[in-house]
């Protein structure tokens, strides 16, 4: 069974009516019922009484001259009243003087007069009447009436008690289904509405108003919350809008400045290698015209300073490439990769010096990008191979490629140092390096310049890697 | 039997004023039964039943208030010719009142003394006594009732006859009209209504 808050407010309204329509006409039915039987008890009684009254009346005579077939006649004209069942005559002495029955069965009469008065017995009704004449008691007669006639109208009663519940609780469906409605009706409508714009965020429903009753208070009041959240709705947007407009003339400022900053450190760098070429080419004209007026220590410094001041050099070019690339505009060629990492290693190979590293690269597909650029992250990816893995007895390095995601995943895998996943994240920025300048030589600024590239042309950078067991970097560009 | 007797001669003897009009009656009825029947002779079974049939005749007749003196007056059941009640009758009536009246109960000794009453038990063997009585009482307000089979033909009121070994009543209600006397319905529903021959 449903549990009675959980059922639909229609049947609620029903099953209330019902109940109390139920309650009402019970008590009512039970009342009149109990009213009815003791009315009827009492109404039998004063009619047996009167029978009995008119009987006696009449039996005077035929006792007063012991006329036994008179009583008899008299007696027997109490069939015209079927409940009284038996009567009897008894005379001045209580002798027994004429009888009647209905059937044999009821033939059984008291031995002698009783007290006036009747009284119920189980199931029948029964008493005395003395028979008087001038006041003068002749004899007394007995009467004796079954409540058949009460049981049949009680059942009576009872027919039409189901029959007055039965039609009654038919009107009040029907009723209550018509009248229920100017309830149940602006409360379903409200909630057909909350559903609408739970379901679907539409704020700009409203639910109709009925009356003005409590219900179409309460409707109202639901209209109105709907206005005032369509209102903030608003001004969320139009605040929305303007925190957009913010970011961007933000990131418009951001990018300027960005820019700015990059010509500068692009000029400052260039300017500072002018200044170093001075600073190089003196030095070497200290070593080669002044060798023999110079002692050793003086030749010692001065290739300490020609040294770093080369170094120099390196950083101030890598820091150019750098912020060029800021500079440069992308524009995508199709490339052929193959072609371009045999130009990139055979243009490394000699310069290394190390002929020992044994190659395994596959086939790689064409893509699309800045060729200057793209030919930039293969030097340093696989001049870091090279770099990393020199110090290995049979250093191997492969190259290959697969596609992911709708993009070309390239990878250079070499069996080097490695370097622990934990520092990951320090991996691709400007000037972090994870191992010592006198371990391997470098600025710092290779991966990092790899990253800025292959995030211009839309791909990603990443790398797998465990210390002592060599690095794998990955990139890729879109097809 | 006994207890009746002594009860007989009791009464009797509290008659003591009218003693010898009673001796001259008793000499009078053995005179006129020549049967030398005893004086006060217990009542039979169908006597006593009579005796008081004459009482509650007087419950089911009415009788029009001329008849009475005064309120109080007695309603008299008289008993022209021998008494078969012995002191029954007596003893019946004895304290009761019908309509505020007393009931006393008075031995003819006339038909004079027979206009005195309100219901007479005509005991008359001689069928021409029976008829001078009737004529006498005619039109006046006496209940004339009698065991004599003819005397409902005579222009008795109630006639005692018996059927089955039953005591039933022949009423001739003609009379008791002329009389102005009613008889009560309840009681002609037990009585056989006797036709005069005129009016067949």
């Amino acid at each position: 069974m449903m549990l009675y808050k959980n059922i639909p407010i229609r049947k609620k309204l029903l099953r209330i009516v019902f109940l109390i329509n139920g309650i009402v006409l019970f008590v009512t039915c039970v009342t009149f019922f109990i009213y009815e039987f003791y009315i009827f008890r009492k109404t039998t009684s004063e009619k047996l009484s009167t029978i009995g009254k008119i009987i006696a009346a009449n039996s005077t005579a035929a006792l007063a001259f012991q006329n036994a077939d008179d009583a008899k006649e008299i007696l027997a004209a109490l069939k015209a009243e079927p409940h009284i069942v038996a009567a009897s005559l008894y005379d001045k002495d209580g002798k027994i003087f004429s009888k009647y029955a209905t059937t044999a069965r009821e033939s059984v009469f008291p031995v002698s007069p009783g007290v006036a008065g009747f009284s119920f017995t189980n199931s029948y009704l029964d008493g005395f009447t003395p028979v008087t004449q001038d006041n003068r008691q002749l004899g007394t007669l007995y009467l004796k009436s079954d409540m058949g006639d009460m049981y049949e109208r009680l059942r009576l009663y009872g027919t039409i008690v189901v029959l007055v519940l039965v039609i009654s609780f038919f009107l009040a469906y029907v009723l209550v289904r018509f009248l229920q409605k100017s309830i149940s009706t602006p409360i379903l409508a409200l909630a057909q509405t909350a559903k609408v714009i739970s379901d679907q965020k539409v704020y700009s429903v409203r639910a109709v108003k009925m009356g003005n009753d409590e219900l179409g208070t309460l409707t109202e009041a639901f209209n109105h919350m709907l206005d005032q959240i369509e209102e903030q709705n608003r001004n969320l947007v139009e605040f929305n809008q303007n925190l957009e407009q913010k970011v961007m003339e933000r990131t418009e400022q951001l990018e300027s400045v960005n820019k700015e900053l990059e010509g500068f450190s692009y000029s400052v760098s260039h300017d500072l290698r002018a200044p170093l070429r001075a600073v190089i080419g003196f030095t070497s004209m200290l070593e080669e015209d002044y060798t023999s007026k110079l002692d050793d220590e003086a030749m010692r410094i001065t290739s300490v300073i020609k040294k770093n001041t080369i170094k120099m050099g390196h950083l101030i070019d890598d820091l150019l490439a750098f912020s060029r690339m800021g500079r440069q505009d992308g524009t995508k060629t199709a490339i052929d990769m193959t072609e371009m990492l045999n130009e990139v290693i055979t243009s490394l190979s000699p310069v290394e010096g190390n002929g020992a590293i044994s190659w395994d690269i596959q086939p790689l597909p064409r893509a699309n990008g800045n060729a200057n650029m793209i030919r930039q992250v293969w030097v340093n990816l696989v001049s870091n191979a090279i770099k990393y893995s020199r110090k290995r007895k049979a250093p191997h390095i492969e190259i290959g490629s697969f596609d992911k995601d709708n993009k070309h995943v390239f990878f250079v895998r070499d069996n080097g140092v490695g370097f622990d996943q934990l520092y990951q994240d320090k991996l691709f920025k400007v000037f972090q390096r994870l191992h010592s300048a006198e371990e391997f030589e470098g600025t710092g600024v290779g991966l990092a310049l790899v990253e800025k590239i292959i995030s211009k042309q839309g791909g990603d950078v990443w790398a797998e890697a465990e210390k002592d067991k060599g690095a794998c970097f990955y990139f890729s560009l879109p097809i | 039997m006994q207890t009746i007797k002594v009860r007989v001669q009791a009464s009797i003897r509290y008659r003591g004023k009218n003693e010898w009009l009673f001796q001259a009656l008793f000499i009078l009825l053995f005179a006129l039964n020549g049967h030398g029947l005893p004086a006060q002779p217990a009542p039979s079974r169908e006597y006593q039943l009579k005796a008081v049939f004459l009482f509650n005749f007087t419950q089911f007749v009415d009788w029009p208030p001329t008849s009475f003196d005064a309120d109080e007056s007695p309603l008299v059941i008289g008993i022209l010719g021998a008494n078969p009640f012995g002191s029954f009758l007596e003893e019946t009536v004895s304290g009761e009142k019908i309509n505020g009246h007393p009931v006393t109960v008075h031995y003819c000794q006339s038909d004079e003394d027979a206009q005195n009453c309100h219901l007479l038990f005509v005991n008359l063997p001689d069928v021409k006594k029976r008829k001078a009585i009737i004529t006498t009482l005619k039109g006046k307000n006496v209940l004339t009732v009698s065991d004599a089979s003819d005397f409902s033909k005579l222009g008795g009121m109630i006639k005692f006859f018996t059927s089955n070994n039953k005591i039933k009543l022949q009423v001739n209600l003609e009379a008791t009209k002329e009389s102005e006397l009613v008889l009560s319905s309840k009681l002609l529903r037990l009585a056989e209504i006797f036709k005069s021959e005129k009016s067949n």
